[in-house]
Formats: structure tokens, sequence, C-alpha cells
């Protein structure tokens, strides 16, 4: 069976592949907006 | 500062400085020397990533731009998650299979000699002029507020970084950077928590931010598309993920710092620390100074944060004028704390309509403290034309050494220093192998041994920081600190950042046509800045688009002439 490669796995427990990690850094990029927004919100 | 402070400013600068040179001593070879020992885990990349961006004018200015004008700057970082997986899927890659020195190696690679010196110029002029900002900018706020001499400041600081960098090349870079954003979080974590200890008894977390809410400081995103306001969701998503792809891209003090890594995995997850924790960094720094706006709700600040020029000037106040705006400034800032107690009071109490029009008149009353502030600083101008520091950049330091322990001061003061040299040093270390690598090496010497190169790279790395101490004492800036930097970066990056697009999506456009489209493209920037008062951020995607567009029809153009490759570079 052909080894994991840098490109290709990250090597971490989860996520297993990089298109996972970029992903997960998409995922909290719009949390921090929507938190961002929610607290202009919460304290007008 | 007292003896404390001084021991823990000192011990730790030199500590840190000492321990790089002794750790990295004995690398000889060029690799080792521009790319460190290609063991960099990812941690300590994403830590120099870091440091390597956030100068100490991040933490000195930043937390000032939150007390004047709230969270959002913030958006500014917006696009940099997206521009770090940008460059971890394209660029990392191309960089890492071509096992380049510099990002100018690869344009050379791509296009032609030409090419490959013009990125790299554009490189040394935009990044030779940031680096004496980088030093000037804490020197002239410390030496004011210290009483320090700024010319030794600027030097002492500068020399120590030039001392460290060139003794140890790429790997003290990373090994100190990691260590003094240690103490930069540090510094910035302590002083967040003395602050909520030193607000008004019985001021809660949540009353502190509805008063910060009530005075519009916590708007961070703003979602209208007016081009004229300098931060919207959009300028900060789209022309900040230009910016921050141009920089932590092609901007060679980035590109080396992820290049030192072992691996592409550590790389790649150096950088991914940073896509993940740029916001929040920028975040809690501004939130900083949000608080010190409450804190100073309680508290009179001074109608002047930079007391040194005030104080200048007050001796000379011949007809009374300052010392009669400092008395009307005093009235003001009390008839605003009343109306901000009645406002918590009403609100404690669950009377709407009370709580309604007692923020309402603190409200007014900001206006009035705040018109009073403006007029002094007029009068300050008018006095001494000179002075064109951004008052907010005092914010900080002055909140520090009024209100913090010794001790925590020292800390601080610390911070400052570490995050400058941490920047500088990642810029020396930048334009000293850019200089030895694509200029020297690619023209003047094109046949040396390791050991040659390696001194000529020390020499390149010397210079670059005498260059920038030479700057930074003649420097006289008239915005923002923070601003400054990134208003310099946009005018540049944008044609930078247009010359790697195009070599990496544009295969059929060649040499020659990218060369003169980048010239025009920049010669377009700088008539626009002259001319036009929209958004900086903006000037990235402009100068890009003006780029890559430019080139395309260029090389339709030249036509097959064009098309002639160039000699290999």
């Amino acid at each position: 069976m052909k080894e994991p490669t840098d490109d290709t796995s990250t090597g971490l427990p989860w996520p297993k592949r990089w298109g996972g990690v970029y992903g997960l850094v998409m995922g909290v990029f719009v949390v921090w907006v929507a938190l961002l927004s929610l607290l202009s919100r919460l304290f007008p | 500062m007292n003896a404390l402070d001084y021991v823990i400013l000192v011990g730790s600068m030199m500590g840190i400085a000492a321990y790089a040179v002794w750790n990295t001593r004995g690398k000889r070879d060029l690799r080792g020397y521009l790319k460190g020992s290609g063991e960099t885990r990812w941690l300590t990349i994403g830590l120099s990533v870091m440091a390597t961006q956030a100068s100490a004018i991040t933490f000195l200015s930043t937390p000032g731009q939150g007390y004047e004008s709230g969270l959002g700057f913030v958006q500014n970082y917006f696009g940099a998650p997206f521009a770090l997986v940008i460059i971890a899927v394209v660029f990392l890659p191309l960089y890492r299979k071509l096992n380049v020195y510099t990002a100018y190696e690869y344009l050379g690679h791509r296009f032609d000699s030409k090419t490959r010196l013009l990125g790299a110029g554009l490189f040394l002029i935009q990044r030779g002029l940031a680096a004496g900002i980088t030093i000037y900018a804490p020197a002239i706020v410390l030496s004011t507020v210290m009483g320090w001499r700024l010319d030794a400041t600027i030097v002492c600081s500068g020399l120590l970084v030039v001392i460290y960098t060139v003794t140890g090349g790429c790997d003290a870079v990373n090994l100190t950077q990691k260590y003094q954003i240690g103490v930069i979080f540090a510094g910035m974590v302590a002083a967040f928590f003395v602050l909520l200890a030193r607000m008004p008894a019985g001021l809660s977390f949540g009353d502190a931010l509805t008063l910060a809410g009530g005075f519009h400081k916590l708007e961070a995103v703003d979602f209208s598309m007016n081009p004229d306001r300098r931060y919207t969701f959009w300028s900060g998503t789209l022309g900040g993920m230009f910016l921050a792809l141009s920089y932590f891209g092609t901007d060679q003090s980035q590109v080396q710092r992820y290049l030192s890594g072992a691996s592409m995995r550590e790389s790649r997850l150096g950088l991914m620390f940073n896509a993940v924790f740029k916001i929040p960094m920028q975040f809690f720094i501004l939130l900083l100074g949000v608080l010190i706006f409450v804190f100073y709700q309680f508290e009179r600040p001074p109608v002047y944060f930079n007391k040194t020029a005030w104080s200048l000037q007050a001796e000379h106040d011949k007809g009374g004028k300052l010392r009669s705006l400092d008395s009307a400034f005093t009235l003001a800032h009390a008839a605003e704390r009343r109306q901000v107690e009645d406002w918590l009071g009403a609100r404690r109490a669950g009377d709407a309509r009370a709580e309604a029009a007692a923020r309402q008149g603190a409200l007014s009353a900001q206006e009035r403290v705040e018109a009073v502030r403006a007029e002094t600083r007029a009068a300050l101008d008018a006095a001494a034309p000179g002075t064109k520091a951004n008052d907010s950049d005092y914010v900080f330091i002055t909140f520090i050494l009024d209100h913090l322990p010794h001790g925590l001061i020292g800390l601080l003061v610390t911070a400052f220093f570490a995050a400058a040299l941490s920047s500088k040093s990642g810029e020396l270390n930048a334009l000293g192998s850019t200089t030895t690598v694509d200029i020297y090496r690619h023209i003047v010497r094109r046949e040396a041994s390791d050991a040659h190169y390696v001194v000529a790279s020390k020499v390149f790395t010397a210079f670059w920081g005498l260059v920038a101490i030479g700057f930074a004492l003649f420097a006289n800036l008239a915005e923002n600190l923070i601003q400054a930097v990134n208003i310099l970066g946009s005018i540049f990056y944008g044609v930078m950042l247009g010359l790697f697009l195009l070599a990496f999506f544009f295969k059929r456009v060649k040499g020659t046509a990218v060369f003169w489209a980048a010239i025009a493209a920049q010669a377009l920037v700088f008539v626009l800045y002259s001319t036009l008062s929209i958004s900086y951020l903006w000037y990235n995607v402009i100068g890009c688009a003006a780029c890559i567009l430019l080139s395309l029809l260029l090389e339709a153009a030249l036509g097959p002439r064009g098309a002639r490759r160039a000699p290999a570079p």
C-alpha cells in the first residue's frame, strides 16, 4: 500500500486530510464573524 | 519604571538574545544560515510567522485604535485565513518543489532574470522602509513616555537585533521569536486581568461591555458597501485577503519563516496556526483598548496622552490656553462620569426609560470630552507644528505606567521591545537573504564558496540593519503607526502579488510582458494613491488586477516576440 505523504496526510488524529484542515479553518472564520456580529447585537 | 522593571527588561532582552547566539553557534553553510537547520516544527513556525507580523506597533498602537474607534479594525484581518489557505495549497508546494531560498528566485525560474530582480527590488524598497518604521515606532513612543533619548533607544534596540540576527541567521530568528512571543502574550494577558481588577467595584464584565456597546465601541463587523469607509467586512475580507496573500505569500520575511519547516506538513500547520489565531489575537488586543476606554470613564484620563509633548508646551503656555483646556476637560469628564453612573444605576434598577436618557446624556457628554480633546490637539499643533505623532499611540503605554504595578510595567515594556525585535529580526534576515541570493549571487558573484556567501549574507544583514536604524533616526510619521505600515505595504504588495499570481496561474504569459506591466501597474498605484481617498486596502486589489490585466494585454500585443524566453536565471 502506498505510504501517506506530506501532501495528502496531515499526520493529525483529526482531520486526517488537508481538505479537512482547510474546511476547519474556514469554519472557525465563520464562527468568529458570527460571534463578533453577535457581540455588537448583544451590546448595541 | 523602577529598578525591578529595568532588571526584567534588560535581563529578558539580553538573555533571549544571548541564548539564541549561543544555541546557533557553528552554523556555517548557506542553507543552514538562510533556511535554518531544517528541523523546525509547526508550532515554532506558527509562532515565528505570528511574531514577524505582530511588531511592537501592533501591541502599542492597536489598543489605542480600540480606545478611539472600537473593534472595527479587526475586519482588516478577515482576509488572512483565506490567504493562508491559498498559500498552503498553491504557493508553498511550488516553493518547496523548486527548493528556493527566496520567493523571488521562483520568479526567475518561471519568468526571467529581470522579473526576478524587479520582485526582489520591490521587496527591498518596501521592506527596507518598513524595517525603519518597525524600529522607529516603539522607540518614539517609549522614549517619549520614559524620558529616554530617542536616538539612544533606536540605536540600542537596533544594534541588539542586528547582532543576534547576523550571528545566528534563520535559526536564531526562529528561536528568539518563540520566546519573545511568549513574553508578549504573558504581558498582554496580565495587563488584561489587571485592567479588569482595576475597574470600579461592582462593575461586572457585562456592565463594561454594555458601556462599551453604548459608546459604539463594539461595532466589529460593518457589512456596508461604502468604499470610503476604511474598515468594512468587504474591504477587510477582499482587500485584506489580497494584502495577506501578498504579505504572507510573497514577502520574503514571511516566506523564509515557513520555508524553514522540517517538512511540508510542518510548514502548512504553522500557516494554519496563524489562519486560526490571527483574528482572535487582534480582537483581544482591540478589546483591551475598548476596556481601557471604559476604565477611563471612571478615572480621569489625561487630556492629551502624550504627556511629554503636553508638558513641554504647557511650560510655555503664556496665555493659559492649555491650562484652561485642561480645566474644561476635567469638568467635561466629571459630567460624563455622572451620566455613566446614572446610566448604570438605571440599568440595575431595570428602568429602561431612565437608562436610555442617561445613555443619551453620556453620549452628549462624550462629545464634549472629544471636542475639548480636539481643541487641545489643535492648540498643541499650533504651538509645535512639527509634532505629528498620533495621540492614540500613547493610550496603552500611559495606562500601563499610570495604573499597573511595578514588575508588570517591566514585563509590558519588555513585551513591546520583544515584539519590536522579533519582527525586525525576521525582516533583516529576509533583507539579507534577498540581497545575497537575488542580487549578489545572481549578478555580482555567481561562483563562490558557501562560506563566502554566508559572510556576504552577514554583511548584507548588518547593512540593512544599519539602514533601518538610520531611517528610524530621521523618521517623522504623521499617521497612526500601525496604519503607516499597512499603507506602505498596500502600495507595493498589490503589484507584487500580481507578479506571483501570473507566475502560478497564467502559463502563457512571459517575462517581458510581466516586467513592463508590473512597472506600469506600480506607477498607476502611486498616481491613484496621491489622487484618491479610498481605503488603502483597495490598492492591493487595484495593483494586483492592473498588473495581471496589463500583462495579458502586453503579452497579446508582443505576440511571438515577447514569447521568446529570456536566458535562464
